[in-house]
């Protein structure tokens, strides 16, 4: 117990004293899974729309394929991408695997279905009316459909937060294509397994209060979201 | 009186039944019909469809007295024809930008919007509401918003589904008054209801749509300064 006291004093030193090595893990992870959301988003509202609004052959299928691939494993995501972009892969030669590239599109797979799925839910959840009030109004498709995101921005808030959350904390996508080079591809999640590994807590102690912390703020905010969804519907 | 839009035999199946099978329905300027049936008779379908929010089965549509394919008619009716919903929904926004929603489309400065949007809320007499949010208003106020928003794009045609269901008797009187002054302003109005007594006194003509046909009725009058117009 003495030897996790004084680990998780270092853990609190090392956060607080600006620990350069610390904070540049810290920073890759922000640095990929920001950019890994912020590209994967738009796409996916506009494909949740387009599943909500048209009827077509197999979008029944579709929504269950993706509803399905929420909870696929981080890992097996990770595999996929390995194979893709190994030496010996379809894509080996872009020479994208241990790089930022390759976790960002591991991160972007692993969170697109769930952005889908729950982005999907909001669409469905939206009042007809507003598409067709912004139409008899004068709005143009494209308008009309940036006012229906405006009056469920709080569903897809929600979805975005939760799939920030997703891949924030995933440990297999990022150390299986990112390899765990120390600073560059080393990210809180695979800091924390390794370190652990290695006995040495005190980095992974202020890792995991970084996550943890995290995790807390993005369900606050989940659930203001969410509320806010609710009140205003 | 000139006619803006006929339909000619409008066609709309739903659900493997003939809900509507038209003849004819032309829009006039300048007037204001009653649109009356059962409930699921077709009335909010069929308004719908003029909006161009619905696709018919089949129809042949004249705008202006000019011939057109149905993808062109419903380019024509998005500028100039207005569909409020039986509840209309107002945008999770201020007043103001409720009502200067369809400006902003139009390419119109700032200032310009302004302007319109102050006439508009004068008009209304709703000037006092202009900062709040527009879901916190009460139902006739709502109303009221949802007029203004349409009557300041300038319609040549406004469709009123069932416009004063579910709502109290003063609001219903104000609702009816905005209605008038609509027709004063010249904009032809077609009004669905189920209770056509209620709306009788605002209404030049009367249709009731029965087995998906429309059947022109008299209206029996109870002001002596109003004169019977026949439709068709």
């Amino acid at each position: 117990m003495e030897s996790l006291s004084a680990a998780t004093a270092e853990s609190f030193r090392l956060l607080f004293s600006g620990d350069a090595a610390l904070w540049v893990i810290i920073f890759t992870s922000f640095s990929v899974s920001v950019r890994a959301i912020l590209i994967a988003a738009p796409f996916a509202f506009l494909v949740a729309f387009l599943m909500a609004h048209l009827r077509y052959p197999g979008r029944r299928t579709m929504i269950a394929g993706f509803s399905a691939l929420q909870s696929i494993p981080a890992v097996v995501v990770g595999l996929t991408v390995y194979l893709v972009f190994s030496r010996s892969g379809p894509l080996g030669d872009l020479q994208l695997l241990f790089t930022h590239s390759s976790m960002i599109i591991g991160q972007i797979l692993l969170a697109f279905p769930l952005l889908v799925a729950l982005s999907h839910a909001a669409f469905q959840a939206a009042d007809r009316r507003v598409w067709e009030t912004s139409v008899t109004l004068g709005a143009r498709p494209s308008h009309a459909f940036f006012t229906l995101l405006h009056e469920i921005r709080f569903g897809l808030i929600a979805a975005f937060i939760a799939g920030f959350g997703r891949i924030i904390a995933e440990v297999g996508c990022s150390m299986m294509v990112g390899g765990n080079i120390l600073g560059y591809t080393r990210n809180i999640p695979t800091a924390i397994a390794l370190e652990t590994t290695k006995g040495e807590f005190s980095q992974a102690i202020a890792l995991g209060m970084v996550l943890l912390a995290m995790a807390l703020l993005l369900n606050g905010l989940l659930a203001f979201f969410q509320g806010r969804g609710v009140m205003t519907s | 009186m000139k006619e803006i839009i006929c339909y000619s035999a409008l066609r709309k199946t739903l659900h493997g039944r003939l809900l509507l099978d038209i003849d004819s329905l032309a829009i006039h300027e300048h007037r204001c019909v009653a649109l009356s049936g059962r409930n699921g008779a077709g009335k909010s379908t069929l308004m719908r469809i003029i909006a161009g929010l619905e696709t018919p089965d089949s129809v042949a549509v004249t705008y202006d007295g000019v011939a057109m394919p149905w993808k062109r008619a419903c380019q024509q009716m998005r500028t100039h024809v207005i569909y409020l919903h039986q509840q209309p929904y107002l945008f999770d926004r201020s007043v103001t930008d409720n009502i200067a929603y369809g400006l902003r489309r139009q390419g119109l400065s700032i200032k310009e919007i302004s302007r319109k949007v102050s006439a508009a809320l004068d008009w209304a007499g709703i000037g006092h509401l202009q900062l709040r949010n527009a879901r916190e208003l009460s139902g006739g106020e709502r109303q009221r918003v949802a007029f203004a928003r349409a009557r300041i794009l300038s319609p040549r045609v406004l469709l009123l589904d069932e416009p004063t269901t579910n709502m109290d008797s003063e609001a219903r009187e104000q609702a009816h008054r905005m209605i008038k002054r609509l027709k004063e302003d010249g904009v032809s109005i077609l009004l669905s209801t189920h209770e056509f007594h209620t709306v009788a006194h605002l209404c030049d003509a009367h249709l009731s749509l029965e087995s998906g046909n429309l059947q022109p009725q008299t209206i029996n009058q109870t002001s002596s300064d109003r004169k019977i117009i026949p439709y068709g």
